[in-house]
């Protein structure tokens, strides 16, 4: 065991650096560390910038216009970009039905939809949650009923990330409502730029609408688009759930926010002092930057052991990770404390001039508190979590 | 020590219940928390109960209510979450006021403010102050009218629907307050919205001539009045804190008794309902650290006054935060939407540990005035 970074390992890390530093948009860098609202645009930025410098897949095979990347390898461009004010790359493709097409979808389907997928000219959203379905997702109602030369799809599904900027979905329907409940299950991938679908925002904590409702009436699928087996969706989706197992701990965003909050913290003054200089805030900062190195080598030891039999690696990661993640939110928040009260989210959700009268950071800071609030819900809550941990620990899974 | 309530006490809390579930439910109480004016007939609906007369002396129309009673009725008024200017003016100010000793000040006031026909705020944070109390960036000098009054106070509570706002400020070595009317020549409010649905102001003043009477006191009497202030502020803020806290840990648990996730509802989970335990074990701790709070405003020794109101502003706060953050994650997505109830109390909360003092300042606040 070698347990410090190769030279190739630091290499690499320089390489990515300088290239985020030359490369990266500033006004995209802003926007990232004042936690304002990213346009559509600025995503599709930069991702077209990471894909013509052949970085655009980080976690694809070369042979579908991936990097080829080791983990390990995934994992230093994860944290150098995030560190470096990048935006993270929309995982809704690359980390999400990108996976399942490569290793479930038709030739025909990988032609269409992959390359596609690296320079953002399809934006896809994730057609799984639904009113009744949450925690439960096999209770799923969305249906799919044959038509000539496909389906036709009824239903309503939420939560659905960014749907307003999307013009695909990957969804989750029945198609067989008598099997039991992960049995009648297919995966479709369906056009949202046609008649029947309907987006609505939601407004949420934060006064921000990334999250939608989305109603598919009598929206037409046709065969070829239907990923795989009919009634085989199930294993799909798990597979999709399976598949991003470093990433799901959001390690690059907890850097890039611990520099911030250490930032924030040297340049913000309360009652004439540094916030800086206080201990007990010191104290609780440091704590989280401890976890953050056990959590960045559990990665670590993750990523090492791939190919070894799946255990409830993800979900450890992913219950650790969301909560350093709410932490680092929640020490922005101390260190503005009082500033944060003034609020309007017209100041961080539109192309504002103005930021709230309160120090730099201060209005975003409370509302990314309440925003981060999130990342214990969403991709199975935490109390799902650990009842797959448990379950996997006693050998019933 | 007699923690039964009296009489008037039942009475006072019962009709407010009343009048505050069909006034202040989710639309109408988010309605007037998007309209930076003040609704002038939800205010004389608190007057008409008595809840703006609660701090004044009898001798200016009031009731001259004890602490506990205070208490009280803020924790009501928090389980419906009634904010606006009702502890800036009705407690604040009121207190301020009354410990003022400026006798015509008082009588010109709180009559008027008891009767729900005057708002006031206090304006005492300037330049990067969150806990200091000592106004320099505000100035203050005497002319041939009385005074003339210059300088910025930042994140005044609800001073834009204040027709009067007593500011702080530097007479030359000494402290000072004044009340200064808020459509004064020279007087410029910003008003912001709030992250907890309530409303601040950047107060701007450009050499606001005075009367000689806008001195409301200065020097030690001035300190004292301001910190008063603060004390009461601080009972209120905890109590409402308390209230709106017991309130959130119903509103998750009639949640998850509908809410229906595995072919039954979630408040079968025994992981949920260990949940909900543990919430309803801080609520408790809140409510009766709100009563410690006002215990210690009732005390005639400052150092104990002060320890106990920042024991119990540390401890509610973490009782809030903990309740607020597992009614979000207990409602799952939903508790993230703005779409339920649940939303502005979660917000409330988050922000209540920043008011009146963070709890690193209460902490040290507290050691500070340790018992041996």
């Amino acid at each position: 065991m070698d347990l410090n970074w190769s030279k190739a390992d630091l290499a690499f890390r320089d390489e990515v650096r300088q290239f985020v530093a030359d490369r990266l948009p500033a006004d995209i860098r802003n926007k990232c560390r004042r936690h304002q609202r990213l346009e559509k645009d600025d995503y599709v930025r930069w991702h077209r910038i990471l894909a013509a410098h052949g970085w655009g897949a980080p976690n694809w095979p070369v042979a579908y216009g991936g990097t080829g990347w080791s983990p390990l390898q995934r994992l230093i461009f994860e944290v150098e970009s995030f560190k470096g004010g990048a935006p993270r790359l929309l995982p809704l493709g690359l980390n999400m039905i990108g996976p399942v097409l490569i290793r479930y979808g038709s030739e025909a389907q990988k032609a269409r939809f992959l390359s596609r997928i690296i320079t953002l000219e399809d934006w896809w959203c994730q057609g799984y949650s639904e009113p009744q379905a949450g925690s439960d997702l096999a209770s799923l109602k969305t249906r799919a009923e044959r038509a000539a030369n496909g389906y036709v799809v009824h239903g309503q599904k939420t939560w659905t990330t960014l749907a307003q900027h999307a013009n695909w979905m990957f969804c989750l329907a029945r198609t067989d409502p008598d099997a039991r409940p992960q049995a009648g299950i297919s995966m479709l991938l369906i056009d949202l730029r046609q008649p029947g679908v309907t987006v609505r925002p939601i407004r949420t904590l934060d006064g921000g609408t990334e999250v939608n409702e989305v109603w598919l009436d009598g929206v037409h699928v046709p065969e070829d688009q239907r990923v795989g087996e009919e009634n085989q969706g199930w294993t799909y989706a798990k597979y999709l759930l399976g598949h991003e197992r470093t990433g799901i701990a959001g390690l690059g965003h907890c850097h890039r926010e611990l520099a911030l909050l250490k930032d924030m913290a040297a340049r913000t003054c309360a009652d004439g002092r540094s916030v800086a200089s206080n201990a007990r805030l010191n104290d609780r900062i440091a704590r989280v930057e401890i976890d953050m190195l056990g959590l960045e080598m559990l990665l670590l030891r993750v990523a090492a052991g791939s190919d070894a039999h799946p255990g409830p690696q993800s979900s450890i990661l992913k219950v650790l990770g969301s909560e350093i993640q709410q932490r680092l939110a929640r020490l922005q928040f101390e260190v503005m404390g009082l500033e944060s009260w003034p609020y309007d989210p017209a100041w961080r959700f539109a192309e504002a001039d103005f930021f709230g009268p309160g120090p730099d950071g201060a209005a975003a800071a409370g509302a990314s508190y309440l925003d981060m609030r999130k990342t214990t819900i969403y991709g199975g809550s935490t109390q799902i979590q650990k009842g797959i941990i448990a379950k996997m620990l006693m050998g019933v899974a | 020590m007699d923690l039964t309530y009296r009489d008037e006490q039942r009475m006072l809390l019962d009709s407010l219940d009343r009048l505050l579930a069909s006034e202040w439910a989710l639309d109408s109480r988010r309605a007037r928390a998007r309209d930076p004016s003040l609704d002038r007939a939800a205010w004389q609906g608190l007057a008409d109960l008595g809840v703006l007369a609660l701090l004044v002396p009898e001798a200016h129309g009031g009731f001259q209510e004890t602490p506990a009673t205070l208490m009280l009725a803020q924790i009501t008024l928090g389980r419906h979450l009634v904010q606006g200017p009702l502890i800036p003016s009705a407690v604040m100010a009121t207190a301020l006021l009354r410990d003022s000793g400026h006798a015509a000040v008082c009588q010109s006031c709180l009559p008027a403010m008891a009767s729900g026909e005057r708002v006031l705020a206090v304006a005492w944070l300037e330049g990067d102050q969150r806990h200091e109390v000592v106004a320099r960036a505000v100035t203050a000098r005497p002319d041939a009218q009385g005074w003339e009054i210059s300088g910025t106070k930042k994140l005044v509570w609800a001073g834009a629907q204040a027709d009067q706002i007593i500011v702080s400020a530097a007479l030359g070595d000494e402290q000072a307050l004044f009340l200064v009317p808020a459509g004064a020549r020279g007087v410029a409010v910003q008003d912001y919205p709030t992250l907890d649905g309530q409303h601040c102001a950047t107060l701007v003043l450009d050499r606001v001539g005075l009367p000689a009477g806008a001195l409301v006191a200065r020097g030690a009497a001035a300190r004292k009045a301001l910190e008063s202030a603060l004390d009461h502020g601080l009972v209120a803020l905890c109590a409402h804190a308390a209230g709106a806290t017991q309130r959130l840990v119903e509103i998750t648990t009639g949640y998850l008794e509908v809410r229906e996730q595995f072919g039954r509802s979630l408040a079968r989970f025994q992981v949920l309902q260990h949940a909900l335990a543990d919430m309803l074990m801080h609520q408790e701790m809140a409510l009766s650290l709100a009563h410690v709070a006002a215990r210690g405003l009732g005390d005639t020794d400052p150092s104990e006054r002060r320890r106990l109101l920042s024991a119990a502003k540390v401890g509610i706060s973490a009782a809030a935060r903990f309740v607020a953050e597992q009614a979000v994650q207990l409602h799952g997505g939903m508790g993230m939407t703005d779409e339920l109830e649940a939303s502005d109390y979660v917000r409330s909360l988050a922000m209540f540990e920043f008011l009146l003092g963070d709890s690193d300042w209460h902490l040290s606040r507290f050691q500070d005035h340790a018992v041996c």
